[in-house]
């Protein structure tokens, strides 16, 4: 059992964590709004947000396609000869998606419900789908239209919405699978990586299971999935020990009540919403929690935010911040706009997280593989960049290609296209307050850190200021606060 | 490359702590000096100049590698039984000898082989063979047994016994993220993609110029400082990890910076004064072994590189997408060992691949193939010892469809420490493994 955190517990630095975690952090006058609420207020509202939340309108070019047609006609000419069909079949699926992200990256900033939306990212994250094989922004976005609608839903209808969303059905060859020749590759991931993990079933139970699986197909022309009962293999199967002439959703449901299911659902919440290595006990906790709730996910993260668990010294401001959570929250306390959709979708790779690009089904593997050398350089002049815009170039390189950090190679000169300018520093440090530097440190550290810095970081960024010779204007509040944004404390979250 | 006993304690006491107290360095960092300054042990150093060591090339076939299509056992009926679709033509084969041929694309690996350059191990797996590439992708990553799991990887535990003391180079690895075999207890090893972006830019002036004073701030808050010059090999990455006191994410993310920025400098300078004129394919792959090869022109001080080409997962409509990652693979390697040449380091270099496992034997309904098991290994190099070695898994005497591995890749493994990196295998592996004569 989780306990309770007490009254007393919950101050700005709590709130300040709830909203890191359960969303996309806060500036001050956030946290101070969330902290007035009081804890159990706070919670509701981020758990029982309207209905709205969950009716995010599309991106307009979201609908079904005749697929069949589309890609027939792109085969036919190219056998003439022609690939300017194939080109322009797959500049639309490039454009599409990089609009796509566009899309959910800005809403991840813009939502008043940040929790479905980090639940989202988290079900991406867990039923990993990339479009690289996938290949359509149509069903991309659908997929996550169906997780951010289950998002606080219930797990086990959500891996039977799965079961049959066009995109995960194609990234793990589902429509393939027939009675005589069952692919194994859906039902051996719904198990390792979906539900129970591995060492919880056989290989004898991934076959069984596959059986269970086929009939379930798309149809192209409307780019919907259907049940096909003369595909389906409807005889008797022997699955975890039980023996019955399962479907799929029977297999679903056998999984779910496998306590396995709920450890290892358990154990992934921990590590996204609360430690990497999260305590024995605490999983125990939550995988109880998600049984005796039948896996509806709304009562157990309720509990999990108002623990004392969740909010331990040693669990706040310890996890490092996903690329996603990086860019939404920084551009969030610079109180800036995102980057242009290429430049937001470059720095996101180099960063090592497109969204509905997951390295492969295992998803994100997160915490400390966020950070290399590599990564963590980049995210220190990715934050340059936000704050700099294209001032953070040298002049005789910005409109040249293939230079420092955020243009892809030869399709150059993005920042031309997209120019950037810097942050409006007075929004978040305005006159008054630049004339005492070290109220000015003091308060921008609180804004970066959320709880502030170590007295000897306020210290070094203080002797920052000095050797400017007290000089606050604006080239130097933002170069402090791309110093603040490069430390390694500001990779924490 | 003989092993030299270096007092870690004398280098902490000189160096780190002295710039820690020079300097007012935040407290974090003394604290971290001063404890693993405490549980410091003085250990074997492998001694790194960077001019005359031998350097390993870790080349990871990620998705699971058709190791039948790679190298064919085409004289063998029960190869082109099994592959009714698949099974290559004899003219798209390098025949080596009666039984085994090259995948017709290898064509650069093949005259290698007839140089005497390439070592070819058959039939590579481990026992109780696991299908899941995660898994799977572990137990090569980290040299378990398949049922024991490990944090560390093999080459992470090389860099702690072997390398404590090395600059933060002593690994690198192309790419963004940091592949599994070099997780270590101390973090070693950098990771990039492209210098000229690995590389803290401070904010730009109103003059167009660096803000004066912002990036000596970056390097106080990090932990550089004057004292501690970035070419003088020691840094953070020098101290044990996994103390008591150890790996918080706090230290991680420090050890991490600081050695970003220690290489980053010494890597650029590299990657600006060292250019090769060698034509490398455009592909992701050609890319990543011409910047080793720069890094090896320059003289970096590595022992290890890491690259990996992924898309191996050929599940459906094998035919045409294998044989265009053998031509990647073939392109790069060609360009790669000519390069070398070029610059005199071929007899310097070894190169490995892997991959997490072999595909079934069978093909599937959808012309592709499943996830199997044994799967052949190349070494490449100018002193690899040349040959066939082990025998072809037989294609009838099968385990559940798959092939029965004949040679651990932790023999393998323990071959390339022993007589290449001039290592303790068992140190490194855990267990003693029979080495084979490739190197």
């Amino acid at each position: 059992m989780l306990s309770q955190l007490p009254r007393s517990r919950w101050d700005e630095r709590a709130a300040a964590h709830l909203l890191s975690r359960a969303g996309f952090g806060g500036t001050p006058e956030e946290i101070s709004n969330v902290h007035a609420k009081g804890l159990e207020r706070a919670v509701h509202d981020l758990v029982e947000s309207g209905p709205a939340a969950y009716e995010v309108a599309p991106p307009e070019w979201a609908h079904p396609r005749d697929l069949r047609e589309l890609r027939q006609e792109a085969r036919m000419a190219k056998e003439r000869g022609d690939n300017s069909k194939v080109r322009e079949v797959r500049k639309m699926e490039g454009d599409e998606l990089l609009d796509l992200r566009r899309w959910w990256l800005g809403w991840m900033g813009a939502t008043p419900a940040p929790l479905v939306e980090k639940l989202t990212l988290f079900w991406h994250g867990h039923f990993a789908t990339s479009a690289e094989k996938v290949k359509d922004g149509y069903w991309m976005w659908r997929q996550n239209d169906t997780l951010r609608r289950h998002a606080l839903g219930n797990f086990v209808s959500l891996t039977k919405a799965m079961s049959r969303d066009p995109a995960m059905m194609i990234y793990l060859d589902l429509p393939q699978s027939r009675p005589e020749h069952p692919n194994e590759n859906w039902a051996r991931e719904l198990m390792e990586l979906f539900t129970v993990g591995i060492g919880n079933y056989t290989e004898q139970d991934v076959r069984e299971s596959a059986r269970a699986f086929t009939g379930y197909r798309l149809d192209l022309a409307t780019q919907q999935s259907y049940f096909a009962p003369r595909q389906h293999d409807a005889g008797p199967k022997t699955f975890l020990g039980r023996r019955g002439n399962f479907n799929g959703d029977d297999i679903i449901d056998i999984l779910a009540s496998q306590p396995a299911c709920a450890q290892f659902i358990g154990r992934k919440l921990c590590r996204y919403f609360v430690a990497d290595e999260p305590e024995a006990a605490l999983v125990n906790s939550v995988a109880a929690s998600l049984r005796a709730h039948q896996f509806e996910m709304k009562p157990v993260l309720r509990e999990l935010f108002s623990s004392n668990e969740f909010y331990a010294d040693s669990v706040v401001r310890a996890q490092i911040k996903s690329p996603v959570q990086f860019t939404v929250e920084t551009c969030k306390l610079l109180s800036c706009d995102l980057p242009a959709a290429p430049i937001a979708q470059n720095a996101m790779r180099q960063m090592g997280q497109v969204l509905f690009a997951p390295p492969n089904v295992k998803g994100w593997d997160g915490g400390k593989s966020w950070i290399s050398t590599s990564t963590l350089l980049f995210r220190n002049n990715f934050a340059n960049y936000l704050i700099n815009g294209d001032a953070m170039l040298p002049p005789a390189n910005r409109a040249k290609p293939g230079d420092p950090g955020l243009r892809t190679g030869a399709r150059a000169a993005i920042a031309q296209q997209f120019p950037r300018a810097p942050i409006d520093v007075n929004k978040i440090a305005p006159p008054e307050l630049r004339a005492d530097p070290e109220k000015l440190v003091t308060q921008l550290s609180q804004r970066v850190f959320q709880t502030g810095a170590a007295p000897e970081d306020l210290a070094a960024f203080t002797s920052f200021l000095e050797q400017r010779n007290g000089d606050t204007n604006d080239v130097t509040v933002r170069g402090l606060l791309h110093l603040m944004m490069s430390t390694p404390d500001y990779q924490l979250t | 490359m003989k092993p030299t006993l270096q007092t870690r304690r004398k280098f902490l006491r000189t160096s780190a702590l002295g710039a820690a107290a020079a300097w007012t360095l935040p407290v974090f960092l003394e604290k971290t000096f001063f404890a693993l300054d405490a549980m410091a042990a003085d250990s074997l150093t492998q001694t790194v100049t960077g001019k005359d060591n031998s350097i390993l090339v870790v080349l990871q076939l990620a998705g699971g590698n058709d190791g039948l299509n790679t190298v064919i056992p085409f004289a063998d009926d029960d190869y082109h039984r099994a592959r009714p679709k698949l099974g290559l033509a004899p003219d798209k084969i390098l025949k080596l000898d009666s039984y085994i041929g090259f995948n017709g694309k290898l064509t650069g690996l093949k005259a290698l082989h007839d140089d005497g350059h390439l070592a070819l191990v058959q039939g590579v797996g481990y026992p109780n063979p696991n299908r899941s590439h995660f898994r799977s992708t572990e137990i090569w990553q980290t040299a378990t047994d398949a049922n024991q799991i490990a944090s560390e990887g093999w080459l992470g535990r090389y860099f702690d016994n072997c390398c404590s003391g090395a600059d933060p180079t002593v690994g690198v690895s192309i790419g963004d993220q940091m592949p599994q075999a070099f997780a270590a207890k101390t973090p070693t090893g950098v990771t990039f993609s492209r210098p000229e972006q690995f590389r803290w830019k401070a904010s730009t002036g109103t003059d167009g110029k660096p803000l004066s004073g912002e990036e000596a701030f970056y390097r106080q808050l990090i932990g550089q400082t004057d004292e501690t010059p970035p070419s003088d090999g020691n840094s953070i990455a020098a101290l044990p990890g996994k103390t008591q006191t150890g790996t918080s994410t706090e230290d991680f993310l420090r050890r991490t910076a600081l050695d970003a920025q220690i290489s980053s400098e010494k890597i650029l300078a590299i990657a600006r004064k060292y250019k090769t004129n060698m034509p490398y394919p455009a592909t992701q792959l050609g890319a990543s072994l011409s910047l080793i090869a720069r890094m090896i022109g320059g003289g970096l001080p590595t022992r290890v590189y890491y690259a990996s080409l992924g898309g191996f997962d050929t599940h459906a409509g094998q035919i045409g997408s294998h044989e265009r990652l053998m031509t990647v693979l073939n392109d790069a390697l060609t360009a790669f060992v000519a390069d070398l040449r070029q610059q005199g380091n071929f007899d310097r270099v070894l190169l490995m691949t892997f991959s997490e496992f072999g595909r079934r034997v069978a093909e599937n309904a959808n012309n592709g193939t499943d996830h199997g098991t044994a799967a052949p290994m190349f070494l490449i190099g100018g002193k690899v010892k040349p040959g066939v070695f082990g025998k072809h898994p037989s294609l009838t005497d099968l385990d559940k469809g798959d092939l029965k591995f004949g040679t651990d890749f932790r023999s393998v493994y323990a071959s390339v420490l022993e007589h290449w990196l001039r290592a303790p295998s068992q140190l490194v592996l855990g267990k003693k493994f029979t080495t084979l004569p490739i190197v």
